[in-house]
């Protein structure tokens, strides 16, 4: 497997306007005679669609919802980084670059990172053209704030929906090309294959959720946007219809899948609430970590205990406590782990044992109850909708859950998978993050991918291979489509006998994912994940029960495809996670701590990007190793005391 | 503090867009009030499984009350009867042990039935296709601060812009119009110096479109306030009102064209 | 072809508003030339209708005018009600308000019911009075020196007649709660409302239902009682 990441020669702060410089144009009057498939449209997927479409090219655009506009994007709270430096508190492109390769724990290629610091202020530029209604200061210019325990202000933001705003950004400017007659739109169709001739990937078979037919689409280039996998852990902060299955695909026809085992576990989420069919979780915005603080009890004892009989001298602020010059803003990946740990240790709170409390009393008692409610109301009032719980009066209850993959396929520096043709963009795609994703930085590598790099990188490819006559009747597309329609059949076959519905595998794999492949791993607990997958996924292909049928609207057999394909998925992270004897960034082995309980990477044996090829439903996965090579930052241990 | 409860859930079934449809009741008991909505239609969904049933189809998404995709209506009530939610952000511990709940689709002849509470919303996209967009391409711009916009501005633009397109809007109405949805885009647009640009030719082509659409006219009824689940205010319609008068006096729009090589 | 702005939903509101207003304005004019009745003897009534007579061709236009905003009120409203059954075929089994802002009732709900009650009184009204019996009728005064029609007996001739008078009161009921959600609601359509103004706005509109409809309601029920005499 060839592994050519193409990071241009050149010092950093050069490589991507010399890397322009290099790229092959096509011709104007030639673009509209090429076509592009993205699928997805998110962030990276509309504002690729959109950019592409305004270039010329022919876009069409697939996405599993009924609209665009509801890409898991939209649920982005925060804001996104951009190194503008308007707040004048020292922000620089580099620094922007070098917090996020470190954020990373130097598990990412410097070369993608510095572009994307690099291209960020041109992101908030684009948005602001669009009519994003960014927060503003009094003075009419754009407002800034910290987040995620940045040391500078460079979060713009659009109250806590800054994702919505961004991807309506996105999403309209992608419906003026439908507009224009550039970009057409297939709603609820689902990408369940991948089309390659001649090694290059010319198309994609997807299923028409609404009648359940299938089709073939035939394209000069694929462009995939489907995000993470989060949801392979059942219980995510990710949507019901988060999925992996279109990398999944890509994946078992020749992409290469890259670091699956690095996710993102957000420390403040709330609570699974008890033992109702809970189907997803809430994130808080880490934002509440400004003024909230963390604790739990002293003693087991009084873990059941209302918090108010709990004496301030029986409180542990254990946060505070560890890390005396971060305290309660630690990274996500730090915060979480404690989180996990005095739990496990039974000192967690609520009816589980499994939260800990984020308190506000002290600030309210600083600020002022109206203060708090300015800067928090709506999250105080949507925590209060969900637990029933008003956090004026008690402390918030929180617990960790998974948010965000970093992991993906593996893309070179042109955004381009192992497979010709097939380009990976945002959360779908490897890149930028390396082992932990910064606040804030999903959005701004989503839109970076979108707007400013593909227009450049696609045209590169589509120049070399030329606007040839696409078929979707070749023998590759029937075979794939046949490959797809016996697949289905299978599983309604299965479904005649079987006897365990979709969700409850599902529940089950979450629950394995979750205790042995989550925030603390080690290699009893990845090995018996691995055997025991494998024992479902025997069990999937004889006694799952899907109900309905397969020629019409039926999200039970949406979910039975995906889950199956989270199977195979979950069975790879484990392998990932078991290869990576070393702690980085989310990545967290038992094996691999220093003598005080933190994260000890290794970087003589293990800075390298691990990629896995896929060998068959039943053999091993291969590895292949991208070295990182570090020229600009010397890596150094993360340090938060 | 949560409790068990039973409910009876009177659900509208429709095999598919042309099939007639009809009421379907299942008791529901041990439900905790923890539960959200849909997570009881999701115990419901297991248990009909279980029974050999088709499942009762429905929309979900982010279950955060953002994406938009969720929405019926729930004992005559867009997104149930709690104020400011949509269907996800609505828990059991609105309703009362015993309860029956009648659950319908959203009913508007733009928004047709494929399946049980499932509808084809694409309506609207076509509306924002039609203009709700500054008309910039990916590129270089001045930079996001040459243009000042007041804070004020920016907040009731963002007031406007936190739609969700979820519908309920519509659903609610007497008349089925998607005037709020409309009028909110072009306000948010209208609002901000770069969208006045092109406001006359926008509100023109948004406001054909909805008509063209089917939606029904706005009387000023309001009910559509009290259904959005982000409370969007009347001034999104009235200010939609504004702009369409301005813009009868503008130039007439030139004919839609592409702007592309 | 009419230019497109005019099949446009929204233009349709518009002239549902101006025309509105147009009938709103003729309704105080009515109401304070009505007044009259309320002072006492016939001769105030009488002068004030030979007075408007005598503005000949004015008066002509004007009633022509009016005419014109009254069709174009019905066929718009008519046209949007139709608008509006299409947009949803399919009625709900339950359906009830979220309150809140909301102003939905029976009212708002119903503006082209109350709007046909309106018309069919107004058919009736003006066929009683307007065309009436006249002065060949033998319905002759002298007033302003000249013979005029004496519209006041047939007013108070009329009036009481209690079927007359319970049918007017009713009407005037139906016109008061059509004004209170119309007014309003005009400004709205013409984009003249601000949050603020928009609340006060819907008190005011209310007031002025009140005031035209109590002003016209209470002329049957002082004359039957022979109040003014």
């Amino acid at each position: 497997m060839n592994l050519d990441s193409k990071i241009p020669s050149g010092p950093l702060t050069q490589k991507w306007e010399n890397h322009i410089a290099n790229l092959k144009l096509v011709n104007p009057a030639n673009k509209r005679k090429y076509t592009v498939i993205v699928v997805g449209t998110g962030l990276a997927g509309a504002s690729a669609a959109a950019s592409l479409a305004e270039l010329g090219y022919n876009v069409k655009a697939f996405f599993i919802h009924d609209s665009p506009r509801r890409a898991h994007s939209i649920a982005a709270q925060g804001g996104i980084n951009a190194a503008k430096n308007y707040p004048n508190d020292g922000d620089t492109v580099w620094r922007l670059f070098y917090d996020t390769i470190k954020g990373g724990d130097y598990r990412a290629r410097e070369a993608n990172v510095y572009r994307l610091a690099h291209l960020s202020t041109a992101i908030i530029d684009q948005c602001v053209a669009q009519g994003v209604p960014f927060a503003r200061e009094y003075s009419g210019e754009l407002a800034n704030r910290s987040f995620g325990g940045a040391q500078v202000s460079r979060t713009f933001y659009a109250r806590g929906q800054t994702g919505q705003q961004l991807l309506l950004g996105a999403y309209q400017a992608m419906l003026r090309q439908v507009d224009a007659g550039k970009v057409t739109m297939y709603p609820r169709r689902e990408m369940l294959d991948l089309v390659l001739k001649d090694g290059r990937a010319e198309g994609i078979v997807a299923r028409d959720l609404v009648t359940g037919k299938i089709e073939r689409h035939a394209a000069h280039a694929v462009v995939l946007c489907t995000g993470g996998y989060g949801r392979v852990f059942y219980l995510s902060t990710n949507a019901m219809n988060s999925n992996a299955t279109a990398a999944w695909r890509c994946h078992r026809k020749g992409a290469a899948f890259a670091n699956p085992c690095f996710t993102q576990i957000h420390p403040t989420c709330i609570p699974v609430a008890g033992e109702h069919a809970q189907s997803k979780l809430t994130l808080m915005s880490e934002s509440l970590r400004n003024d909230g603080r963390v604790w739990v009890p002293k003693r087991k004892e009084d873990a059941k205990k209302h918090p108010s009989e709990i004496k301030d001298e029986d409180r542990d602020y254990y946060l505070e406590r560890k890390y005396p010059s971060f305290g309660n803003l630690v990274p996500r990946d730090v915060a979480s782990r404690n989180a996990k740990d005095v739990c496990d240790e039974g000192r967690g709170v609520g009816s589980s044992g499994l939260s800990v409390y984020l308190d506000f009393r002290d600030a309210i008692k600083r600020d002022g109850e109206n203060v708090i409610r300015e800067k928090y109301g709506n999250l105080f009032d949507m925590y209060h909708r969900i637990t029933d719980e008003n956090p004026y009066q008690v402390p918030m209850r929180m617990y960790p859950a998974v948010h965000y993959t970093m992991g993906g396929l593996w893309v070179d520096y042109n955004l381009m998978s192992n497979i010709p043709g097939l380009h990976v963009l945002g959360e779908a795609n490897f890149s930028d993050h390396g082992a932990n994703r910064l606040g804030a930085s999903a959005l701004m590598q989503g839109l970076c991918d979108g707007y400013f790099v593909i227009p450049y990188t696609i045209g590169h490819y589509l120049a070399q291979v030329g606007a040839f006559k696409l078929d979707s009747e070749s023998s590759e597309f029937k075979a794939a489509e046949a490959a797809v329609n016996n697949e289905i059949k299978r599983l309604m076959t299965v479904n005649e006998k079987g006897k365990r519905t979709v969700n409850e595998f599902y529940k089950d794999l979450g629950k394995i994912m979750w205790d042995k492949v989550g925030m603390a791993r080690n290699e009893a607990g990845l090995k018996s994940a691995i055997s025991e997958i494998q024992k479902m996924r025997a069990e999937y292909g004889e006694n799952l029960k899907i109900g309905g049928n397969s020629s019409e609207l039926n999200k039970n057999l949406e979910m039975a495809s995906r889950v199956g394909d989270f199977l195979e998925l979950g069975e790879l992270m484990a392998r990932d996670a078991l290869m990576r004897k070393e702690s980085c960034g989310g990545h967290f082995r038992e094996e691999s701590q220093t003598p005080d309980g933190e994260a000890d990477r290794d970087d003589a044996n293990f800075s390298f990007v691990g990629a896995w090829e896929y060998k068959g439903a039943n053999a091993e996965p291969a590895l292949h190793k991208e070295n990182l090579v570090f020229e600009n930052v010397k890596p150094s241990q993360r340090s938060y005391k | 503090m949560s409790q068990n409860i039973s409910v009876k859930v009177k659900v509208w079934r429709q095999d598919g867009p042309q099939a007639t449809g009809q009421f379907e009741s299942f008791d529901l008991s041990g439900i905790s009030t923890d539960m959200s909505f849909l997570e009881m239609l999701d115990t419901l969904n297991e248990q009909l499984l279980k029974e050999g049933k088709r499942p009762v189809e429905f929309d979900s998404d982010c279950r955060e009350g953002i994406c938009g995709s969720c929405g019926c209506m729930i004992n005559g009530m867009a997104h149930g009867p709690e104020r400011g939610a949509t269907v996800c952000q609505l828990h059991m511990r609105s309703f009362k042990n015993g309860q029956t709940i009648v659950v319908e689709p959203w009913r508007a002849t733009a928004f047709p039935v494929i399946k049980d509470l499932v509808v084809d919303r694409s309506a609207f996209d076509r509306i924002i296709a039609a203009g709700g967009y500054v008309s910039v391409k990916s590129g270089r711009h001045a930079d996001a601060n040459v243009m000042l916009v007041p804070k004020d501005t920016a907040e009731k633009a963002m007031d406007v812009a936190q739609c969700i397109g979820c519908g309920a809007c519509v659903a609610a109405c007497p008349n089925a119009s998607a005037s709020l949805f409309t009028g909110a885009k072009i306000t948010h647009l209208a609002l901000l110096p770069q969208g006045k640009v092109e406001a006359a030719r926008r509100v023109q082509r948004m406001t054909d479109q909805m008509d063209s659409e089917g939606f029904g006219g706005c009387t000023n009824i309001g009910e559509c306030l009290a259904a959005c689940p982000k409370e969007i205010k009347m001034e999104a319609i009235v200010s939609m009102r504004r702009e369409f008068i301005k813009g009868a006096f503008a130039e007439p729009p030139r004919q839609a064209g592409s702007d592309n090589a | 072809m009419l230019p497109k702005i005019f099949s446009s939903s929204v233009f349709k509101k518009i002239l549902m508003s101006l025309t509105g207003f147009g009938l709103v304005g003729f309704l105080i004019t009515h109401l304070i030339g009505n007044a009259n009745l309320y002072r006492s003897g016939s001769d105030p009534f009488n002068t004030y209708a030979a007075k408007l007579h005598s503005l000949g061709p004015i008066l002509e236009v004007a009633e022509i005018g009016l005419l014109g905003m009254f069709v174009l009120h019905i066929v718009t409203a008519l046209q949007l009600k139709f608008r509006s059954r299409n947009a949803r075929q399919d009625r709900y089994a339950v359906n009830a308000s979220k309150k809140g802002p909301s102003k939905s009732g029976f009212i708002s709900q119903n503006m082209a019911l109350s709007g046909l009650l309106i018309l069919a009184f107004v058919v009736l009204h003006v066929k009683q009075l307007h065309f009436g019996p006249g002065m060949d009728a033998g319905y002759v005064t002298n007033v302003t020196g000249e013979s005029t029609r004496d519209i006041h007996r047939l007013v108070v001739e009329t009036f009481s007649d209690p079927l007359n008078v319970a049918l007017y009161v009713a009407a005037m009921i139906v016109l008061g709660l059509h004004l209170r959600h119309g007014f309003w609601s005009a400004f709205q359509s013409l984009g003249l409302t601000c949050e603020r103004s928009s609340k006060a706005l819907y008190i005011a509109s209310g007031l002025l239902a009140a005031l035209i409809a109590g002003g016209f309601l209470f002329m049957p029920i002082w004359i039957y009682f022979g109040v003014q005499s």
